[in-house]
Protein backbone atom coordinates (compact mmCIF):
# COMPACT_ATOMS: atom_id res chain seq x y z
CA UNK A 1 0.00 0.00 0.00
CA UNK A 2 1.49 3.40 -0.91
CA UNK A 3 1.23 6.71 0.61
CA UNK A 4 -2.59 8.17 0.79
CA UNK A 5 -2.41 11.24 -0.99
CA UNK A 6 -3.68 14.58 0.35
CA UNK A 7 -6.69 14.39 -1.71
CA UNK A 8 -7.73 11.05 -0.41
CA UNK A 9 -7.09 11.51 3.20
CA UNK A 10 -9.74 14.05 2.81
CA UNK A 11 -12.42 12.25 1.21
CA UNK A 12 -11.65 9.88 3.57
CA UNK A 13 -12.26 11.90 6.44
CA UNK A 14 -15.24 13.67 5.05
CA UNK A 15 -16.82 10.32 4.57
CA UNK A 16 -15.74 8.70 7.94
CA UNK A 17 -18.29 12.05 9.60
CA UNK A 18 -20.60 11.76 6.98
CA UNK A 19 -22.86 9.46 8.82
CA UNK A 20 -22.48 11.41 11.92
CA UNK A 21 -24.78 14.54 10.01
CA UNK A 22 -28.04 13.31 11.06
CA UNK A 23 -27.00 14.10 14.17
CA UNK A 24 -25.56 17.52 13.58
CA UNK A 25 -28.37 18.92 11.05
CA UNK A 26 -31.33 18.98 13.73
CA UNK A 27 -28.88 20.33 16.41
CA UNK A 28 -27.56 23.00 14.54
CA UNK A 29 -31.26 23.95 13.34
CA UNK A 30 -31.81 23.62 16.81
CA UNK A 31 -29.29 25.91 17.82
CA UNK A 32 -30.19 28.43 15.18
CA UNK A 33 -34.20 28.61 16.65
CA UNK A 34 -32.86 28.69 20.19
CA UNK A 35 -30.75 32.02 19.32
CA UNK A 36 -33.56 33.91 17.90
CA UNK A 37 -35.83 32.54 20.71
CA UNK A 38 -33.80 33.85 23.09
CA UNK A 39 -33.89 36.99 21.81
CA UNK A 40 -30.59 37.18 19.69
CA UNK A 41 -30.54 39.19 16.45
CA UNK A 42 -30.24 36.57 13.30
CA UNK A 43 -26.95 38.45 12.98
CA UNK A 44 -25.68 37.45 16.09
CA UNK A 45 -26.88 33.62 16.34
CA UNK A 46 -25.07 33.33 13.43
CA UNK A 47 -22.03 35.22 14.41
CA UNK A 48 -21.67 33.13 18.03
CA UNK A 49 -22.15 29.87 15.41
CA UNK A 50 -19.31 31.26 12.98
CA UNK A 51 -16.79 32.36 15.80
CA UNK A 52 -17.61 29.49 18.51
CA UNK A 53 -18.38 26.65 16.23
CA UNK A 54 -19.87 24.07 18.87
CA UNK A 55 -23.20 23.71 19.64
CA UNK A 56 -22.74 22.88 23.83
CA UNK A 57 -20.85 26.35 23.80
CA UNK A 58 -23.18 27.85 21.65
CA UNK A 59 -26.64 26.72 23.24
CA UNK A 60 -25.28 27.45 27.00
CA UNK A 61 -24.12 31.01 25.93
CA UNK A 62 -27.70 31.27 24.23
CA UNK A 63 -29.09 30.60 28.02
CA UNK A 64 -26.98 32.77 29.36
CA UNK A 65 -27.38 35.96 27.30
CA UNK A 66 -31.14 35.52 27.58
CA UNK A 67 -30.94 35.41 31.04
CA UNK A 68 -28.96 38.72 30.95
CA UNK A 69 -26.51 37.18 32.88
CA UNK A 70 -23.22 39.36 33.75
CA UNK A 71 -20.36 38.78 30.73
CA UNK A 72 -17.74 37.18 33.09
CA UNK A 73 -20.09 34.62 34.29
CA UNK A 74 -21.72 34.11 30.48
CA UNK A 75 -17.80 33.17 29.47
CA UNK A 76 -17.41 31.15 32.46
CA UNK A 77 -20.13 28.86 32.12
CA UNK A 78 -19.06 28.40 27.89
CA UNK A 79 -15.84 27.55 29.35
CA UNK A 80 -16.65 25.17 31.52
CA UNK A 81 -18.62 23.07 29.23
CA UNK A 82 -15.55 23.01 26.48
CA UNK A 83 -13.30 22.41 28.67
CA UNK A 84 -13.33 18.69 27.19
CA UNK A 85 -11.69 20.87 23.80
CA UNK A 86 -8.44 21.11 25.87
CA UNK A 87 -8.28 17.44 26.51
CA UNK A 88 -8.34 17.38 22.70
CA UNK A 89 -5.89 19.90 22.22
CA UNK A 90 -3.59 17.93 24.14
CA UNK A 91 -4.14 14.40 22.58
CA UNK A 92 -3.73 15.92 18.88
CA UNK A 93 -0.85 18.20 19.45
CA UNK A 94 1.97 15.18 19.16
CA UNK A 95 0.32 14.00 15.84
CA UNK A 96 0.83 18.05 14.35
CA UNK A 97 4.46 19.06 16.25
CA UNK A 98 5.43 18.59 12.61
CA UNK A 99 2.89 21.06 10.76
CA UNK A 100 3.67 24.67 10.04
CA UNK A 101 1.79 28.03 12.12
CA UNK A 102 -0.88 28.17 9.73
CA UNK A 103 -1.82 24.47 9.40
CA UNK A 104 -2.17 24.38 13.57
CA UNK A 105 -4.16 27.81 13.56
CA UNK A 106 -6.38 26.46 11.02
CA UNK A 107 -6.74 22.54 12.94
CA UNK A 108 -7.44 24.52 16.32
CA UNK A 109 -10.35 26.43 14.94
CA UNK A 110 -12.20 23.76 12.82
CA UNK A 111 -12.05 21.06 16.27
CA UNK A 112 -15.05 19.53 17.20
CA UNK A 113 -15.85 16.00 19.52
CA UNK A 114 -16.62 14.04 15.88
CA UNK A 115 -13.46 15.45 13.90
CA UNK A 116 -11.32 14.81 16.69
CA UNK A 117 -13.04 11.23 17.26
CA UNK A 118 -12.34 10.29 13.88
CA UNK A 119 -9.15 11.63 13.41
CA UNK A 120 -7.59 10.58 16.26
CA UNK A 121 -8.40 7.02 15.02
CA UNK A 122 -6.92 7.85 11.91
CA UNK A 123 -3.49 9.07 13.39
CA UNK A 124 -2.84 5.92 15.70
CA UNK A 125 -3.01 3.78 12.80
CA UNK A 126 0.16 2.13 11.81
CA UNK A 127 2.35 3.36 8.48
CA UNK A 128 3.65 6.77 7.35
CA UNK A 129 0.98 9.31 8.58
CA UNK A 130 2.28 12.50 7.05
CA UNK A 131 -0.76 13.28 5.12
CA UNK A 132 -3.02 12.71 7.85
CA UNK A 133 -3.97 16.31 8.84
CA UNK A 134 -5.79 15.58 5.37
CA UNK A 135 -8.12 13.83 6.97
CA UNK A 136 -8.60 16.17 9.82
CA UNK A 137 -9.50 18.66 7.45
CA UNK A 138 -11.64 16.49 5.25
CA UNK A 139 -13.85 16.06 8.42
CA UNK A 140 -13.74 19.23 10.11
CA UNK A 141 -14.97 21.23 7.11
CA UNK A 142 -17.60 18.68 6.07
CA UNK A 143 -18.67 19.49 9.76
CA UNK A 144 -18.21 23.03 9.61
CA UNK A 145 -20.24 23.34 6.33
CA UNK A 146 -23.10 20.91 7.32
CA UNK A 147 -23.29 22.80 11.06
CA UNK A 148 -23.39 26.48 9.48
CA UNK A 149 -25.94 25.85 6.88
CA UNK A 150 -28.31 23.91 9.67
CA UNK A 151 -27.92 26.89 12.17
CA UNK A 152 -28.18 29.62 9.64
CA UNK A 153 -31.55 27.69 8.52
CA UNK A 154 -33.14 27.28 12.27
CA UNK A 155 -32.24 31.38 12.65
CA UNK A 156 -34.29 31.69 9.55
CA UNK A 157 -37.20 29.42 10.78
CA UNK A 158 -36.62 30.85 14.15
CA UNK A 159 -39.65 31.80 15.50
CA UNK A 160 -41.47 29.96 12.78
CA UNK A 161 -41.50 26.46 14.30
CA UNK A 162 -44.06 26.49 16.44
CA UNK A 163 -43.60 25.47 20.68
CA UNK A 164 -45.64 22.54 20.18
CA UNK A 165 -42.97 20.59 18.10
CA UNK A 166 -40.53 20.57 21.71
CA UNK A 167 -37.47 20.97 19.09
CA UNK A 168 -35.20 21.76 21.91
CA UNK A 169 -35.72 18.50 23.56
CA UNK A 170 -33.46 17.11 20.19
CA UNK A 171 -30.85 19.07 22.34
CA UNK A 172 -31.54 17.21 25.70
CA UNK A 173 -31.50 13.84 23.51
CA UNK A 174 -28.07 14.93 22.03
CA UNK A 175 -26.31 14.89 25.10
CA UNK A 176 -27.95 11.76 25.85
CA UNK A 177 -26.59 10.15 22.85
CA UNK A 178 -23.00 11.75 24.02
CA UNK A 179 -23.04 10.97 27.80
CA UNK A 180 -23.81 7.61 27.33
CA UNK A 181 -20.82 6.41 25.72
CA UNK A 182 -18.62 8.09 27.94
CA UNK A 183 -19.89 6.53 31.49
CA UNK A 184 -17.58 3.58 31.49
CA UNK A 185 -16.06 3.49 34.80
CA UNK A 186 -17.46 3.33 38.59
CA UNK A 187 -15.89 6.87 39.18
CA UNK A 188 -17.67 8.09 35.34
CA UNK A 189 -21.05 7.19 37.24
CA UNK A 190 -20.21 9.04 40.20
CA UNK A 191 -19.15 12.04 38.18
CA UNK A 192 -22.44 12.05 36.05
CA UNK A 193 -25.08 11.38 39.48
CA UNK A 194 -23.38 14.02 41.45
CA UNK A 195 -23.50 16.57 38.82
CA UNK A 196 -26.65 15.90 37.26
CA UNK A 197 -28.35 15.59 41.28
CA UNK A 198 -25.85 19.01 41.91
CA UNK A 199 -27.46 20.40 38.65
CA UNK A 200 -30.98 19.74 39.89
CA UNK A 201 -30.45 21.19 43.51
CA UNK A 202 -29.11 24.39 42.42
CA UNK A 203 -31.80 24.92 39.55
CA UNK A 204 -32.93 27.99 41.62
CA UNK A 205 -29.89 29.90 40.89
CA UNK A 206 -29.51 32.87 38.95
CA UNK A 207 -27.66 32.97 35.82
CA UNK A 208 -27.87 29.48 34.88
CA UNK A 209 -25.13 28.96 37.48
CA UNK A 210 -26.62 25.19 38.11
CA UNK A 211 -24.71 24.08 35.38
CA UNK A 212 -21.13 25.10 36.74
CA UNK A 213 -21.90 24.27 40.02
CA UNK A 214 -23.29 20.34 38.79
CA UNK A 215 -20.44 20.35 36.39
CA UNK A 216 -17.73 20.85 39.51
CA UNK A 217 -19.27 19.07 41.91
CA UNK A 218 -19.40 16.13 39.54
CA UNK A 219 -16.19 16.42 38.28
CA UNK A 220 -14.85 16.54 42.17
CA UNK A 221 -16.71 13.77 42.70
CA UNK A 222 -15.03 11.66 39.91
CA UNK A 223 -11.93 12.21 40.90
CA UNK A 224 -12.34 11.47 44.86
CA UNK A 225 -13.73 7.85 43.64
CA UNK A 226 -10.40 7.51 41.62
CA UNK A 227 -8.34 8.22 44.42
CA UNK A 228 -10.04 6.24 46.51
CA UNK A 229 -9.97 3.43 43.90
CA UNK A 230 -6.07 3.81 43.79
CA UNK A 231 -5.56 4.04 47.61
CA UNK A 232 -4.52 0.63 48.63
CA UNK B 1 -24.04 45.60 22.69
CA UNK B 2 -23.85 43.44 25.49
CA UNK B 3 -24.60 40.27 23.62
CA UNK B 4 -21.63 41.31 20.94
CA UNK B 5 -19.44 41.12 23.57
CA UNK B 6 -20.43 38.13 24.59
CA UNK B 7 -20.27 36.48 21.48
CA UNK B 8 -17.07 37.77 21.02
CA UNK B 9 -15.31 36.33 24.33
CA UNK B 10 -17.00 33.10 23.73
CA UNK B 11 -15.50 32.93 20.42
CA UNK B 12 -12.14 33.67 21.72
CA UNK B 13 -12.21 31.74 24.56
CA UNK B 14 -13.21 28.48 22.38
CA UNK B 15 -10.64 29.08 19.72
CA UNK B 16 -7.76 29.34 22.95
CA UNK B 17 -9.30 25.94 24.62
CA UNK B 18 -8.73 24.08 20.45
CA UNK B 19 -5.44 25.98 20.11
CA UNK B 20 -3.93 25.54 23.61
CA UNK B 21 -1.25 22.75 23.35
CA UNK B 22 -1.83 22.79 19.88
CA UNK B 23 -0.12 26.00 18.91
CA UNK B 24 0.93 27.27 22.06
CA UNK B 25 1.63 24.54 25.39
CA UNK B 26 3.60 21.17 25.20
CA UNK B 27 1.54 18.63 26.39
CA UNK B 28 4.53 17.18 28.51
CA UNK B 29 4.19 20.14 30.67
CA UNK B 30 0.13 18.82 31.49
CA UNK B 31 -0.45 18.87 35.38
CA UNK B 32 -1.38 14.99 36.26
CA UNK B 33 -3.93 16.49 38.66
CA UNK B 34 -5.30 18.40 35.94
CA UNK B 35 -5.51 15.54 33.18
CA UNK B 36 -7.53 13.67 35.73
CA UNK B 37 -10.25 16.33 36.04
CA UNK B 38 -10.63 16.77 32.49
CA UNK B 39 -11.36 12.96 32.46
CA UNK B 40 -14.28 13.93 34.20
CA UNK B 41 -15.53 17.13 31.85
CA UNK B 42 -17.54 14.82 29.79
CA UNK B 43 -19.95 13.03 31.58
CA UNK B 44 -20.26 15.70 34.61
CA UNK B 45 -21.39 18.30 32.16
CA UNK B 46 -23.46 16.28 30.26
CA UNK B 47 -24.98 14.91 32.71
CA UNK B 48 -25.44 18.65 34.46
CA UNK B 49 -27.19 19.60 31.00
CA UNK B 50 -29.37 16.29 30.46
CA UNK B 51 -30.98 15.84 34.38
CA UNK B 52 -32.81 19.00 34.20
CA UNK B 53 -33.78 18.68 30.82
CA UNK B 54 -35.43 15.42 31.97
CA UNK B 55 -36.57 15.98 34.97
CA UNK B 56 -37.50 19.81 35.65
CA UNK B 57 -40.99 20.83 34.25
CA UNK B 58 -41.00 25.28 35.11
CA UNK B 59 -38.31 24.87 36.91
CA UNK B 60 -39.36 22.18 39.24
CA UNK B 61 -38.95 18.87 39.70
CA UNK B 62 -41.74 16.65 38.16
CA UNK B 63 -41.59 12.81 38.16
CA UNK B 64 -44.95 12.28 37.63
CA UNK B 65 -46.75 11.25 34.01
CA UNK B 66 -47.61 14.37 33.24
CA UNK B 67 -44.17 15.12 32.43
CA UNK B 68 -43.12 13.27 29.53
CA UNK B 69 -39.94 14.28 28.98
CA UNK B 70 -37.98 12.00 31.22
CA UNK B 71 -39.98 8.90 30.28
CA UNK B 72 -38.59 9.65 26.80
CA UNK B 73 -35.70 10.34 27.94
CA UNK B 74 -35.35 6.97 29.60
CA UNK B 75 -35.97 5.42 26.83
CA UNK B 76 -33.49 7.15 24.73
CA UNK B 77 -30.43 6.27 27.40
CA UNK B 78 -31.69 2.52 27.05
CA UNK B 79 -31.75 3.11 23.28
CA UNK B 80 -28.14 5.03 22.89
CA UNK B 81 -26.81 2.05 25.30
CA UNK B 82 -27.92 -0.79 23.01
CA UNK B 83 -27.15 0.85 19.63
CA UNK B 84 -24.27 3.86 20.56
CA UNK B 85 -26.38 5.67 18.07
CA UNK B 86 -26.95 9.57 18.17
CA UNK B 87 -29.67 9.54 15.30
CA UNK B 88 -31.52 6.38 16.72
CA UNK B 89 -31.95 8.12 20.65
CA UNK B 90 -33.07 11.45 18.65
CA UNK B 91 -35.75 9.20 16.95
CA UNK B 92 -37.00 7.27 19.75
CA UNK B 93 -37.23 10.05 22.40
CA UNK B 94 -38.77 12.54 19.91
CA UNK B 95 -41.12 10.16 18.76
CA UNK B 96 -42.16 9.07 22.59
CA UNK B 97 -42.29 12.81 23.91
CA UNK B 98 -44.59 13.51 20.37
CA UNK B 99 -46.53 10.31 21.05
CA UNK B 100 -47.20 10.90 24.73
CA UNK B 101 -48.31 14.73 23.91
CA UNK B 102 -50.64 13.79 21.63
CA UNK B 103 -52.02 10.98 23.82
CA UNK B 104 -51.87 13.81 26.54
CA UNK B 105 -53.82 16.06 23.88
Amino acid sequence: MGLPSPREEFIAGSREVAASLVGTIPFGLVAGVAAVAAGMTPAQGIALSVLAFSGIAQLVATQLIAAQSPLPITIAAAFVVSLRLLMYSAALAPHLAHLDARWKWLISDLMTDQSFASSVRRFSEPGDGRHRHWHFLGSAVTLYATWQVAVVAGVVAGAGVPAQWSLDFVVVLTFIALLVPVVRTRADVAAAVVAGSTALIAAGLPYRLSLVAGSLAGIAAGMAIERSRRRP
Amino acid sequence: MNAWLAIAGVGVMTFLLRASFIVFADPQRFPHFFRQALNFVPPAVLAAIVAPGLLLSQGVLDLSLANPRWIAGGLAILVAARTRSVLAAIVSGMSTLWLMQWAMG
